[in-house]
């Protein structure tokens, strides 16, 4: 529990400033609604189809209101969100060991288990909440700013399951996030892999909707899984949740048994 | 009892083998040197006792406990100081020593505390981040010493304190010495070593050259040396003098026997000599001779 304790102490700055941040980002996007839904969609529609397709845009008339076109913008948010999770779980372990800190907790009487164990709980309480309050800020926002007629339940009922789906995809990135921290004894590269893992899972998904071949690659993209778009149009998709708990108890194994075995850098 | 028992252990880093079948013992009570060159492998062999990394080979016992099968039993009963200090930068020295009572889940003695941030004068509000090497090192002897361990390991201690700190410093251990608590000292500082310790291992490229006991070691043996244009070696040879060095114009010897026949030959000898000094081997000495002469035989 101290080491629970030490860690969202650790990270309680950085969690405010990617909750504000994403919030003035959420109210901002959310706010040009109303001016956005009233200009022509016209130029768009000469797109290719494809394309459309790859940026979530297949259904244009779904943009003139609020759950299609919060479905739309939210999507970037949501791959920030996943380079958010997965730099919460890079840097848990690596970066003790790249700035000593470490030393001090081996020092203390906690197993190694406990180390990964209490990181872990603590992250994803962090994770959680990041994720929550974002929830909330939008959900606000997009009943503040809805078109008249649309229903608040509705809303409410589609913002329960982007919410847990988000959870499942944060958590599948934190925990991948943390396999890579205990592998790796430094965070110097901790930035760049988050990055790397959330946009080439992204593009995974990009090329699996595009080509009906390469479809198998949607389940490698938890952001795909959990896009707004597809969660208010067809519901929670249980075969990439099922996935995601996959990778997310199969990460979190391994995790613990490398850290188990690893050496202190000296 | 032994508190710190090393059977044959090993450590190797790919084909590197960083230290090779050490084994010696640590008994309770006792204040304990543990000296050797840089990367001589005294940081590896203290990093596998305390099991911050998994040995290659032997068996390790801390306070009677196999490591690291009883990892967490054996830490709740160790105090460490590292060489290189490097805690949480963020926390305020009260938190961070409030996190390490927390860990061995102790309320802590409060005035013991207030007694020892007093003694190294430490400012409890500031952030560890913000504080000089010397006081990170004090800030690491108090969070090694809060939680009442029986066995304090410490590697370079002294490094960065003022010598009024430094006094404090081993005062305070002499103390727990007193009460029964182990000390495992790492130093370069051959002189805090050679007047605090009682016992000391020599390690050397991996391999443990030898343990002494610092009572019984120095004072039976003299180093001896002599000054002048003509230095007589082989008169020095015969009463059984080893010459460790020999420069022009200056030869020291060591001598383990009898004072009144090197008195004697000395006397005997001061008229061709400049100078004649005979003094106790101290412990720079013997580490100078013991490295030299293993130096000499690698070469």
């Amino acid at each position: 529990m101290t080491l629970f304790r030490l860690e969202c102490k650790t990270h309680i700055k950085t969690l405010l400033i990617w909750i504000i941040v994403v919030a003035a980002l959420t109210v901002g996007l959310v706010s040009l609604f109303p001016a956005m839904k009233d200009m022509g969609l016209d130029q768009m529609k000469s797109l290719p189809k494809d394309m459309m397709k790859a940026f979530n845009l297949s259904d244009l008339g779904a943009l003139t209101t609020i759950k299609g076109y919060f479905g739309y913008e939210y999507q970037y948010v949501m791959i920030a969100t996943g380079i958010f999770a997965a730099m919460l779980g890079t840097n848990a372990l690596a970066r003790e060991e790249a700035e000593g800190t470490i030393g001090y907790l081996y020092a203390q009487p906690i197993s190694r288990i406990s180390i990964v164990g209490w990181k872990m709980a603590a992250h994803s309480i962090l994770y959680t909440l990041y994720w929550l309050i974002s929830m909330v800020v939008a959900f606000f926002t997009c009943v503040l700013f809805k078109e008249s007629g649309a229903s608040v339940s509705g809303l409410f009922k589609d913002f329960v399951q982007l919410s847990f789906t988000g959870w499942i995809m944060g958590l599948t990135f934190l925990a991948v996030g943390f396999l890579l921290s205990a592998i790796l004894s430094s965070n110097k590269s901790a930035t760049s892999l988050s990055l790397g893992l959330v946009f080439l899972t992204f593009i995974f998904g990009v090329v699996g909707k595009m080509n009906d071949d390469f479809e198998t690659l949607i389940f490698f993209s938890p952001v795909d899984a959990a896009l707004p778009s597809s969660v208010f149009k067809d519901g929670i998709e249980w075969k990439y949740i099922v996935t995601d708990l996959v990778v997310i108890v199969v990460s979190a194994l391994l995790s613990l048994w490398i850290y188990r075995r690893k050496d202190l850098k000296v | 009892m032994p508190v710190i028992e090393l059977n044959h252990i090993s450590k190797r880093f790919g084909k590197f083998l960083a230290v090779n079948d050490v084994s010696f013992t640590v008994e309770q009570g006792e204040f304990f040197g543990f000296i050797g060159p840089n990367g001589a492998g005294k940081s590896t062999t203290m990093n596998m006792i305390l099991n911050f990394i998994k040995r290659s080979g032997g068996e390790i016992k801390v306070l009677g406990k196999n490591v690291p099968e009883h990892d967490l039993e054996v830490k709740k009963r160790i105090g460490y100081v590292p060489s290189d200090v490097r805690f949480y930068p963020q926390l305020r020295v009260q938190d961070l020593i409030r996190y390490t009572l927390d860990f061995h889940h102790m309320k802590g003695d409060q005035a013991e505390i207030a007694r020892y941030c007093d003694l190294f004068q430490i400012d409890v509000k500031k952030k560890f981040g913000n504080l000089s090497l010397g006081n990170k090192k004090k800030i690491a002897l108090v969070c090694a010493l809060v939680h009442h361990p029986e066995l304090i390991i410490m590697d370079e201690p002294t490094n960065g304190l003022d010598p009024l700190m430094h006094a404090r410093l081993f005062r305070i251990l002499k103390e727990k010495q007193k009460q029964g608590v182990t000390i495992f000292l790492s130093s370069h500082n051959l002189k805090e070593v050679e007047d605090y310790c009682s016992k000391i291992a020599f390690i050397r490229s991996g391999k443990l050259i030898g343990i002494e006991d610092l009572a019984q070691m120095n004072k039976k043996v003299k180093i001896i040396t002599l000054k002048g244009a003509h230095l007589p070696i082989e008169q020095m040879a015969l009463i059984g003098a080893t010459c460790i060095k020999k420069t022009d114009g200056e030869a020291r010897f060591s001598y383990e026997k009898n004072l009144t026949q090197l008195f004697s030959t000395l006397s005997n000898l001061s008229e061709t000599l400049d100078d004649v000094t005979v003094t106790n081997r101290d412990l720079e000495e013997q580490f100078m001779t013991m490295y030299e002469h293993q130096e000499g035989e690698r070469l």
